[in-house]
C-alpha cells in the first residue's frame, strides 16, 4: 500500500501493451503519470467533486430513509434541514474516525450555492430547481441506477434483496408508510412486487449514499493536505486513497427507513454488509467501467452490435467516456461536470483559462481532469485489491511478484479497448 | 486437550485475533462442537493492515464476524487433506484458494505453523489476514 | 458619380501600395476596409438615386478618349449593371473582411484587391465595347498575383491555368467585339452604336457563338470549366470570394449585355441550344460536386451548377426568367461568398478540407458551432430552401423558363435536388457526428471572422423573405431586353402577368 520502492529486479520487463503503466503500478505508482500538473488537476477536481458529493450522499440517504415510497416524489431533491445538518460519520468533532478535519455538517460552499445558485440571486428554492440552477441529483441517481441494473456485480447484497427476511422487513415498512391510505395499500395488495422493487431501488440509494458519505471527507482532506503542501505527488494521493479504502472497508452498509418516530430496518447492520465489498467495489465496476450507453448526442445502434450483448462487457463509464462531445459522454456525466464547475478551486480555473479555449470549454477540460482523477482512484482500488488479495510490492518471492504482475496485467487488459482513455491520460496535452 | 479458543488465548502472538473474536461474539461458536479448521492470523498479520482497518471492524461486530468467518472452514482439514484441494469453502461462503507445494499457502498468506490440533478442530497459523474477493 | 466606384478603390489601391509610410497588417486591412466601405456606401447612394421608371441607361458619364479607335470613357447604369456593381462593392468589402489579419505582404494584397474591385466596377459600367474589354483583360494581372502569391497548394499551376484560360476568353471576346463593330459598318465601339448596327442573322449567330465561347470560359460553362476547380481551390478564401462571387459574373454579365443585348434575334434562334447547354452545366456541376471529397472543391463545383441557372434564365428569354437570371447572379454571388468564407474559416481552424477528416463541428464547446450553423444555413440557401434568397431566384428562373423549355427546366429542377444531396453530404460529414479527441483542439473563431458571415447571412435571409427588394431593380431593364425581340412580344407580355403574380407570391413566402 504505502510501498514506493522500485520493482524487484527479479522479473523481466513486461511485454504488455501498457508495459510502462504496469511497471509504474509495480513500483507503487498510479496509472496516472506523476507530474505536478496531474497532481494539481486531480486534487482540484476532487475538491470540486466533494462539494456536490456532500449533497449527493445527504440527499440519497434522505430519499432512501425519509422520502421512501412517496408516490409523487416531486420534492425529493429538496433535502430537509436535518439531513443538511447531519454529521458525516468521518468528519467533524463527533466522528469516531475523523478523515477530514473540517466540520461534519453540509459544506459551507454547498450551503451558499444552494441559497444563491449560479445566478447569485436568492430566489425561492422552486425557481432555482426549475431553472436547473442547483446540484444535479440526476447524476447521483444515474450512478445508483447503474449499480441497481448491473446486479451481477454485487451478488451477496443483491441476493439478500430477494430473501424472505428482506421482504418481511419491507412489508412492515410499506404498511407503516401507507397506514391510513387505503388506495396505496390496495395497490400494494394487488401489485406487491412493484412496491418491493421500489424498495430494492431505495436500498441502492442508501448503499450509494453511505458509500459517498465516506468519499466526500476523503476528498476534502486530500484538498486540504495539498493546500498545506503535505501532499506532493500523485502516488501520495493514491496511497491516501488506498489507506482510506482499508480504514473504512468494514463500515456497515444498511438501509433504515424512518416513518414517524420509528426506525424500520430494511437491511439491518447486523447483516454484515461492508463498505468495501457491497458498496465500493460494485460502485467502481458499475460507474467507472460499465454504466450504460447514455442517450446523449451520440446514439447507439444495438442491432448493429454497437452495444455489447453481455452486460459485463459494457464500457460506458468515465474511464472510457468520450468527454469531448458534450452529452455523448452521457447527459448525467455532463450534469456532474456542470456541478463541479461551480466549486472549482481558483488554481484550476486559472489553469483552464490558459489552455484550449479557456472559459468557453471549461466543461470539457474539467471533464478530462475528472477522467484523470478517476484513473487515479481506480489505481488506488487496484492497489488496494493487490494489497488485500495478493502480495507486497517488495515481496522477495518471485512467484508472488509474478502473481502481482498477472493481476496488474489482467486489470489493465480492460483498457485495451479502443474507447479506453488510458493512453490519452498519459499525455499532458489531452485536455 | 484445549479447544480452539483456549489455544489462541494461551498462545502468545494472537492477542489481536482473540480480541477480534471476542468483539465479534464468536467465542461461543469457536468453542463449540465443531469440528472446525481455523486459519489464525498472527498479531503481526493484523499489524500489516493499514491503520484504522481493524478499528473500524472492531467497532462493527457483524462486519468483523464476516471477515473472521472467512478464516474458518467446517471440518477438520489437516495440511495433508488440504494438499488434495484447490480451495475450501469458508463459513463466510466465499471459497479460500489453497496451495500446498514447496510452501503451504492459503490465498495470499503463508502457513507458518500447520496442524495444531484442538479438541474441536485444527488450527493453521498464517502470516496475513486473508480477505474475500 | 459612377466614376467614383472605379477611381475610389483604384486611388486607394495606389495609396496603399506606394504611400511611403509604415503600415502594419492590421492598419493596411483597416485602410482597405475603409476604402471599400466608402465604395459600398456610395453604391447605396446610387440606389437612392436610381430611377426605377427608366428602362434604359442612366447617370451617363462620357469623356472622349481615343476617338480614332472609337474608344471612349463612357459609363452608364441600368438595372443589370446596378445589381452587378452592388454585388461587387459588397463582396469586395466582405472579401477584405474575411482576409486574415496576419496576411503576408498586406499592403500589396489589399491594394490588388481594391484594384480588382475598381476595375470590375468599371467593366460593369462600361458603355464602350473596347473599354469593357480593356478592363476585363486588365483584371487578369492583379488576379494572377492574388492567386499565385497568396494561394494554397498548387497555386502557381492554378494561377497560370487561370491566366491562360481567361486570356483565351479575352481573345474570343475581342474577336466578337471587333467583328460586331466592323461588320456593323462603324468604327465606333460604343454600345449605343453597336445596338443600332444591322447585321444579317447568320453572321449574328456566328458572332454570338464567338462571344458565347469567350464568356462561357469566364462563367464558366462546361466544357470550358476545367480551370475553375483548380483556381477556386488554390485561391485563398477572400480571392475565391472575388473570383466566384464577382469575377464569374463578368461572364454572365457579358453574355447578357453583349450577347443577348446586341444580338437578340440570334439569341432567340440559339435559345434551345443554350437551354440544353445550361441544363447540362447544372447537372454536370451538381453530379461532380457530389463526388468531391474536398469541401472547397465541392463548393467550387456547385458554382458551375448554379451559373447554369443564370444561363437557363437567359436562354428562356422571358421577362420573368431574365429577372430571375439577374437576381440569380446576385444570390449566387452572396451564397457562394458565404460558403467560401465559411469553408475558409473551417480550413483555418481545423486545418483540413477533407470530408473524411472533418467531423462534429457543431459541438458547442470544442467545435465551431456558429460557423457550422451558418454553413447549414448557406447550404440550405444554395439548395433553394424557401425563405432564403436561393429559392426565390431559382424559382423565378424556373417559372419563367418552364413554358419555353420545359424539359431543360425540369432537368435543372433535378439539379437543385442534387444540390441538396451534396450539401447534405457536406453538412452531415462536417457538422454532425462526433469530434475526434485526438485533433479537436481548434482555435476559437474570432468575432472578426464572424462578421462577414453574419452580414451575408442576414442579406440572404432578408432577401429571401422580402424578394421584391432584390427583383424590383432589374424589372424594367429585363423588360427592355425582352422588348428588343418583336416576335416573342405576346409571349413576353403573357409572362409579364404571371411574373408579377409569382413575385408577389414569393414575397409572401
Amino acid at each position: 500500500m504505502t510501498t514506493t520502492i522500485a520493482t524487484a529486479p527479479t522479473l523481466p520487463a513486461s511485454t504488455h501493451q501498457f508495459a510502462e503503466v504496469i511497471h509504474r503500478l509495480e513500483a507503487g505508482g498510479s496509472m496516472l503519470p506523476d507530474t505536478p500538473d496531474n497532481l494539481k488537476q486531480i486534487i482540484g477536481i476532487y475538491k470540486a467533486y466533494a462539494v456536490p458529493m456532500d449533497f449527493y450522499w445527504r440527499d440519497l440517504l434522505y430519499i432512501a430513509e425519509k422520502v421512501f415510497l412517496n408516490p409523487l416524489p416531486a420534492f425529493k431533491y429538496f433535502i430537509s434541514k436535518e439531513y443538511l445538518d447531519r454529521q458525516n460519520a468521518y468528519a467533524g468533532d463527533q466522528a469516531s474516525l475523523r478523515i477530514w478535519r473540517g466540520p461534519g455538517d453540509a459544506h459551507p460552499e454547498l450551503r451558499e450555492f444552494m441559497a444563491k445558485g449560479e445566478s447569485g440571486r436568492k430566489l425561492p428554492k422552486l425557481l432555482h430547481h426549475l431553472w436547473h440552477d442547483r446540484v444535479n441529483m440526476e447524476f447521483a441517481e444515474a450512478c445508483m441506477d447503474a449499480m441497481l441494473w448491473h446486479e451481477d456485480i454485487n451478488p451477496t447484497f443483491n441476493a439478500y434483496l430477494y430473501t424472505d427476511e428482506y421482504i418481511a422487513n419491507s412489508d412492515r415498512a410499506i404498511r407503516a408508510y401507507f397506514k391510513g391510505n387505503p388506495l396505496m395499500l390496495g395497490l400494494y395488495k394487488l401489485f406487491p412486487e412493484m412496491f418491493l422493487e421500489q424498495v430494492r431501488r431505495l436500498s441502492y440509494y442508501a448503499n450509494l449514499g453511505l458509500f459517498w458519505e465516506v468519499m466526500a471527507p476523503v476528498f476534502f482532506e486530500m484538498s486540504d493536505l495539498y493546500d498545506e503542501g503535505k501532499m506532493t505527488t500523485v502516488p501520495e494521493a493514491m496511497d491516501f486513497l488506498v489507506n482510506g479504502i482499508f480504514a473504512i472497508a468494514g463500515r456497515p452498509i444498511y438501509h433504515h427507513v424512518y416513518i414517524g418516530d420509528e426506525c424500520y430496518e430494511i437491511i439491518p447492520k447486523s447483516q454484515g454488509f461492508t463498505w468495501l465489498y457491497e458498496a465500493a467495489l460494485p460502485y467502481v465496476e458499475a460507474v467507472f467501467y460499465r454504466t450504460a450507453p447514455f442517450r446523449g448526442t451520440k446514439s447507439y445502434n444495438a442491432q448493429a452490435g454497437q452495444v455489447p450483448d453481455d452486460q459485463k462487457d459494457f464500457h460506458y463509464g468515465i474511464l472510457y467516456a468520450d468527454v469531448f462531445p458534450v452529452g455523448s459522454a452521457g447527459i448525467p456525466p455532463t450534469l456532474l461536470m456542470q456541478d463541479m464547475l461551480h466549486f472549482l478551486p481558483d488554481y484550476l480555473v486559472e489553469e483552464y483559462q490558459q489552455h484550449s479555449r479557456g472559459e468557453d470549454d471549461m466543461l470539457i477540460q474539467l471533464g478530462i481532469t475528472f477522467q484523470r482523477s478517476m484513473y487515479n482512484v481506480t489505481s488506488a482500488v487496484i492497489q488496494a485489491l493487490r494489497c488485500a488479495l495478493l502480495y507486497p510490492l517488495d515481496d522477495p518471492n518471485p512467484e508472488h511478484l509474478k502473481a502481482n504482475r498477472a493481476f496488474f496485467e489482467q486489470q489493465i487488459d480492460r483498457f485495451k479497448r479502443p474507447e479506453a482513455r488510458l493512453d490519452d491520460i498519459q499525455q499532458q496535452s489531452y485536455r | 486437550m484445549p479447544n480452539i479458543v483456549e489455544i489462541a488465548v494461551s498462545t502468545e502472538g494472537f492477542s489481536t485475533l482473540v480480541a477480534a473474536v471476542q468483539a465479534a461474539g464468536l467465542v461461543e461458536a469457536l468453542s463449540g462442537e465443531g469440528p472446525l479448521t481455523v486459519f489464525a492470523p498472527t498479531d503481526d498479520a493484523f499489524a500489516k493492515l493499514p491503520p484504522g482497518t481493524v478499528q473500524t471492524l472492531v467497532d462493527n461486530p457483524p462486519q468483523l464476524a464476516r471477515i473472521l468467518k472467512y478464516h474458518v472452514v467446517a471440518g477438520r482439514w489437516a495440511q495433508s487433506d488440504i494438499a488434495k484441494e484447490e480451495s475450501l469453502p469458508s463459513l463466510e461462503s466465499s471459497p479460500i484458494p489453497v496451495r500446498v507445494n514447496s510452501a503451504f499457502e492459503v490465498k495470499n498468506a503463508t502457513v507458518v505453523a500447520a496442524d495444531i490440533e484442538a479438541t474441536n478442530g485444527i488450527i493453521h497459523v498464517i502470516d496475513n489476514v486473508i480477505l474475500m474477493g | 458619380m459612377l466614376s467614383l466606384l472605379i477611381w475610389l478603390p483604384i486611388l486607394g489601391a495606389l495609396l496603399l501600395a506606394f504611400l511611403p509610410i509604415k503600415l502594419s497588417a492590421t492598419n493596411a486591412r483597416n485602410a482597405a476596409l475603409a476604402v471599400s466601405g466608402a465604395s459600398l456606401l456610395w453604391t447605396v447612394v446610387l440606389f437612392t438615386r436610381f430611377d426605377l421608371g427608366t428602362a434604359s441607361f442612366q447617370m451617363r458619364e462620357f469623356i472622349a478618349w481615343l476617338p480614332l479607335l472609337g474608344l471612349d470613357y463612357d459609363l452608364a447604369l441600368d438595372g443589370l449593371s446596378l445589381m452587378m456593381v452592388a454585388l461587387n462593392s459588397l463582396l469586395t468589402w466582405i472579401a477584405i473582411c474575411s482576409s486574415s489579419t496576419t496576411i503576408e505582404r498586406p499592403r500589396f494584397f489589399y491594394s490588388l484587391m481594391l484594384f480588382v474591385s475598381g476595375g470590375v466596377a468599371g467593366a460593369f459600367l462600361a458603355q464602350n465595347l473596347l473599354l469593357f474589354f480593356f478592363l476585363f483583360e486588365i483584371e487578369l494581372v492583379p488576379l494572377y498575383f492574388l492567386i499565385s502569391v497568396w494561394g494554397g497548394e498548387k497555386r502557381e499551376y492554378a494561377a497560370t491555368k487561370f491566366l491562360l484560360y481567361t486570356a483565351l476568353a479575352g481573345a474570343f471576346i475581342f474577336a466578337g467585339f471587333v467583328g460586331t463593330v466592323w461588320l456593323g459598318g462603324t468604327l465606333d465601339f460604343s454600345y449605343e452604336q453597336a445596338l443600332q448596327s444591322e447585321i444579317p442573322l447568320p453572321t449574328q449567330i456566328v458572332l454570338l457563338g464567338i462571344l458565347l465561347v469567350g464568356f462561357g470560359i469566364k462563367i464558366p460553362l462546361i466544357p470550358f470549366h476545367t480551370w475553375l476547380p483548380d483556381t477556386y481551390v488554390s485561391a485563398s478564401p477572400p480571392v475565391a470570394i472575388m473570383l466566384g462571387g464577382v469575377l464569374a459574373k463578368l461572364g454572365t454579365y457579358g453574355i447578357f449585355r453583349f450577347g443577348l443585348g446586341l444580338f437578340p434575334e440570334a439569341w432567340s434562334a440559339l435559345g434551345p441550344f443554350l437551354a440544353v447547354w445550361a441544363a447540362a452545366s447544372v447537372l454536370y456541376g451538381a453530379v461532380t460536386a457530389i463526388a468531391q471529397k474536398d469541401i472547397k472543391r465541392m463548393v467550387a463545383y456547385s458554382s458551375i451548377g448554379h451559373m447554369g441557372y443564370v444561363m437557363l434564365g437567359g436562354a428562356a428569354f422571358t421577362e420573368l426568367s431574365v429577372v430571375g437570371a439577374i437576381s440569380q447572379m446576385v444570390s449566387h454571388g452572396l451564397i457562394l461568398a458565404l460558403l467560401f468564407h465559411l469553408v475558409g474559416v473551417v480550413e483555418t481552424k481545423v486545418g483540413t478540407r477533407q470530408l473524411d477528416q472533418l467531423n462534429g463541428l457543431l459541438n458547442p464547446l470544442r467545435g465551431l458551432p456558429l460557423i457550422s450553423a451558418l454553413l447549414v444555413l448557406s447550404g440550405m440557401a444554395s439548395a433553394g430552401i424557401p425563405g432564403l434568397v436561393g429559392f426565390i431566384t431559382e424559382f423565378l428562373v424556373f417559372q419563367g423558363s418552364y413554358s419555353v423549355y420545359p424539359i431543360a427546366t425540369l432537368f435543372c429542377v433535378v439539379g437543385t435536388g442534387l444540390t441538396a444531396v451534396y450539401f447534405v453530404i457536406l453538412i452531415n460529414r462536417t457538422c454532425f457526428g462526433r469530434l475526434d479527441n485526438e485533433t479537436a483542439y481548434y482555435d476559437k473563431v474570432t468575432n472578426g471572422e464572424r462578421v462577414p458571415a453574419f452580414v451575408l447571412a442576414a442579406i440572404v435571409l432578408t432577401l429571401g423573405l422580402q424578394p421584391s427588394w432584390l427583383v424590383l431593380w432589374s424589372e424594367s431593364t429585363s423588360a427592355r431586353l425582352i422588348a428588343a425581340v418583336p416576335i416573342t412580344q405576346t409571349a413576353a407580355s403573357l409572362q409579364l402577368e404571371t411574373s408579377r403574380d409569382s413575385v408577389n407570391d414569393g414575397a409572401h413566402l
